[in-house]
């Protein structure tokens, strides 16, 4: 620990604390604008500085460590005109003028930083130097004219996404933000996950989809989590006026620590499927609007005609209390068969391998921020679960291993320290044989490379990564039709504890754990005279939605207008996943809240609201109640 | 003790600050009881009084030769010279062509402009002023007070035309500093 004293203010502190972080501590404000909470202190942009007594020169606070007896000032004249000289600086270098940029008004930080200084003028003229605009990106517009060089993307995008996509080149005036050694961002190696834009201290770095919809003044925050897959990360929806402006991470969830991928941030934005506004019903073989009290009586009749003959399907895209209940109603009417939309095998086979164990044998995602070494098998993390894939890649610069084992070429090609190109028929015996050369040295790698035709360096090496790592964890990716899935979750169990390694799967969507707890069981062909069916806003690939369209008469719940809603027989609209609050279990246990950011459009209710609206029709008396019930489930991962 | 005089004139904007000006609406009274509201582009009287004012105010930034003589003129005949208005304070919008060759910029606007027809040409008048490199008023004469703002907000004009009507510097912070 070390004393310091910051404008008459003394702290100690723990070694190494740098003296902005010290100041932030004492509740001393230091502007800064390359500094970053999130990111290693750069010290570029020189607007920290401070003075120390005994130094000679001013010292920039946000690299320099603070020392025993240290005392700071940081609120001087000296300081402030050494402020004021270092914004000139930084405004006079390109193209600043503030009337036309989006971030104008309140969101810049250097704007603000000049506001704070009282600066209503440049002492220094810009250089007039026009620099190119890099538009070539489906979400993000590079604007060099604005840049200021503080490389927060740059880091951001090594150190937390470990992607390393953007740097820079050339020196001194000329420096340039580029992407992979200069090519247009829309062709470069960036994975889309905007956590540069998220960083981007000035409107260098355009939002396409919420440039000028609103400052941050005029928007309102709702913190939530992402639906996009199992993982659930942390999310503030920004909306105005009930209207959608922007997703970002949210930097203090626990899971996803402010990260968020393509999928999370943008897709969202460019949402284009027809929505369902009002209730439907077929009559004389056509679908026609209909009042919900119609097509409720409509829905009644059918299903206490349905004799017993009904299924129910259920989309894991919902949440608790509307699974809940979805089965209590399914249940009421002795449904044959209580399904998920889930079509992949290796989901189902990780829940049985649960219950057979009745114990939990996966690990936790945050068992990934500090292995050493990571083996990936099954479906390609880099595209349906990215931000495991970035936990993993960003460790790659501090040593840690990427093994992949993949059929074909994935996303982490240019990254895994050893690919083994194993066929997946072969997968499960593979497993068995790299754990006899890593645990009893058994075979000999020429051997088994042989076996399954790959180089024996890379096996050997991947033997010696496997041998000399102090925490490994083995990615299951489980959204993959693998032949036996069941032979092969058992021969990754296996593998996983004879290693010492943690092992973790993908699972399905972001309620597939609560779905499971709630006795939904996966996927398969449904040819009963009646199907339930609650969609809620999942889009299912049309070889999945062929399965329920034997199915005699099909009541559908619905946000979106879809190939299994055009047969349907009664339509209920619902609203999306923005639009409503409950409950899902995550892929490693969490029970995390989903808190409604947008107004349904009226008449539309949420999926618990439809749902509990025809049990009411239907008489249908009691209740599921899911925290009960997956106290009883044995899961695959504790869920707390 | 004689009101204070105030004249006003503009160079390369938009008058956009001048109608902002006027957005102070009936204060405007208000204020002609403080000060004697001079030349201004907006009443008859164009240049302001050879024997001097008090404030001389000067939106837009120096785009030609004329500009700069304004600038000098206001600068000679005023105590305290105010930058009103982005392009005043910074160049703003006109010196968006800085980033281009004059040329350039006077082709796009004579020449390419799809309204334009066949006899479009960059006129070439010798009596016309001489077009310059855009640059802020401070870079021509001295500054005394500078209005950011694109225009700057009514309340801001007032409030530093009050300021000054009173024989103080007005300090423009918090929410009376605005650049856009």
């Amino acid at each position: 620990m070390v004393k310091i004293t910051i404008d008459d203010k003394t702290i100690e502190v723990e070694n190494g604390t740098t003296v902005l972080n010290a100041a932030r501590q004492l509740g001393v404000d230091i502007p800064t604008l390359c500094d970053h909470p999130e990111l290693t202190p750069y010290g570029g942009c020189r607007l920290c500085l401070v003075e120390v007594e005994g130094a000679r020169t001013l010292q920039p606070s946000c690299t320099l460590p603070a020392s025993d007896g240290m005392v700071v000032r940081t609120n001087t004249e000296k300081i402030h005109e050494a402020r004021k000289f270092v914004l000139s600086m930084i405004f006079s270098e390109r193209n600043h003028f503030c009337p036309y940029c989006q971030v104008s008004g309140g969101d810049c930080e250097l704007q603000n930083a000049a506001y704070d200084e009282d600066m209503t003028h440049w002492p220094i003229q810009p250089n007039w130097q026009p620099y190119p605009v890099d538009a070539s990106h489906p979400f993000i517009i590079l604007e060099h004219n604005r840049c200021i060089l503080c490389r927060r993307c740059v880091r951001a995008c090594g150190e937390l996404v470990g992607n390393f996509t953007l740097g820079f080149e050339e020196r001194g005036a000329d420096s340039t933000l580029v992407a992979d050694l200069g090519l247009p961002l829309g062709e470069s190696s960036c994975v889309s996950c905007g956590t540069c834009l998220q960083v981007c201290p000035t409107g260098s770095l355009i939002d396409r989809w919420s440039a000028y919809q609103g400052k941050e003044t005029d928007v309102e925050t709702t913190k939530t989590i992402c639906m996009g897959c199992s993982i659930g990360c942390g999310i503030n929806v920004l909306t105005r006026d009930n209207r959608l402006v922007r997703i970002e991470g949210n930097w203090d969830d626990e899971i996803s620590q402010g990260l968020l991928c393509e999928i999370g941030r943008f897709h969202p934005m460019v949402e284009e499927r027809e929505r369902i506004l009002t209730p439907m019903v077929k009559s004389d073989g056509k679908l026609k609007a209909a009042t919900w009290d119609d097509a409720l009586k409509a829905a009644t009749e059918m299903v206490s005609s349905s004799k017993g003959d009904l299924s129910g399907v259920a989309s894991t895209r919902v949440s608790l209390e509307a699974l809940a209940d979805f089965k209590n109603l399914c249940d009421a009417f002795d449904a044959k068969v209580i399904l998920t939309t889930e079509d992949c095998q290796a989901v189902s086979s990780i829940f049985k391998q649960a219950s057979k164990d009745n114990a939990p044998f996966e690990g936790k995602i945050e068992d990934l921020l500090d292995a050493d070494c990571y083996l990936t098998l099954g479906e390609d993390i880099t595209k349906d679960h990215q931000v495991l894939s970035f936990f993993a890649k960003r460790r790659i610069p501090e040593g840690a291993k990427l093994i992949q084992i993949a059929e074909k070429e994935t996303g982490f090609d240019n990254f895994a320290t050893t690919s083994l190109h194993v066929k997946e028929k072969s997968l499960a015996d593979f497993l068995l044989d790299l754990r006899k050369l890593v645990e009893i040295k058994a075979e000999t790698v020429k051997k088994v490379a042989e076996k399954y035709s790959i180089e024996d360096e890379q096996l050997q090496e991947t033997v010696n990564s496997l041998l000399s790592s102090e925490k490994i964890v083995v990615l299951f990716g489980s959204r993959k039709d693998f032949n036996d899935s069941e032979a092969l979750v058992k021969a990754t169990k296996a593998f996983s504890s004879a290693i010492n390694a943690i092992m973790l799967s993908t699972k399905g969507n972001i309620n597939s754990v609560g779905a499971a707890a709630l006795g939904f069981s996966s996927t398969e062909a449904v040819k009963s005279n009646l199907i339930l069916m609650l969609l809620g806003d999942e889009e299912l690939s049309q070889c999945t939605a062929q399965k329920f369209e034997k199915a005699g008469k099909r009541i559908v719940f619905s946000s979106y207008v879809s190939q299994l809603t055009a047969g349907a027989d009664i339509i209920f609209p619902v609203s999306n996943w923005l639009e409503q609050n409950g409950h899902i279990i995550n892929i490693d246990g969490h029970i995390l809240e989903q808190r409604s950011a947008l107004e349904a459009p009226q008449g539309v209710y949420s999926n618990e609201e439809a749902v509990n609206m025809l049990k009411n029709a239907l008489n249908v008396k009691g209740k599921v109640v899911w925290d009960q019930e997956i106290k009883q489930f044995s899961s695959p991962v504790k869920i707390a | 003790m004689a009101k204070p005089t105030v004249a006003s004139d503009w160079l390369g904007g938009c008058a956009g600050c001048h109608m902002s000006f006027l957005d102070i609406d009936e204060r405007i009274v208000k204020l002609v009881e403080l000060v004697d509201l001079r030349a201004t582009p907006i009443t008859d009287l164009k240049e302001p009084d050879e024997k001097g004012v008090t404030v001389g105010i000067l939106e837009g930034g120096i785009t030609n030769t004329y500009n700069e003589e304004v600038a000098k003129r206001m600068r000679d005949r005023c105590q305290i010279l105010v930058a009103l208005g982005d392009c005043a304070v910074f160049g703003g919008v006109p010196a968006m062509r800085n980033f281009f060759t004059l040329n350039d910029a006077l082709t796009r606007a004579y020449v390419d402009t799809p309204s334009t027809d066949e006899s479009g040409k960059i006129p070439s008048n010798p009596e016309l002023a001489k077009m310059t490199v855009v640059r802020p008023v401070h870079e021509i004469v001295p500054v005394d007070v500078f209005i950011p703002g694109c225009p700057p907000d009514a309340d801001i004009i007032f409030y530093a035309l009050t300021e000054l009507a009173q024989g103080r510097i007005p300090k423009l912070e918090n929410n009376n500093l605005m650049w856009n």
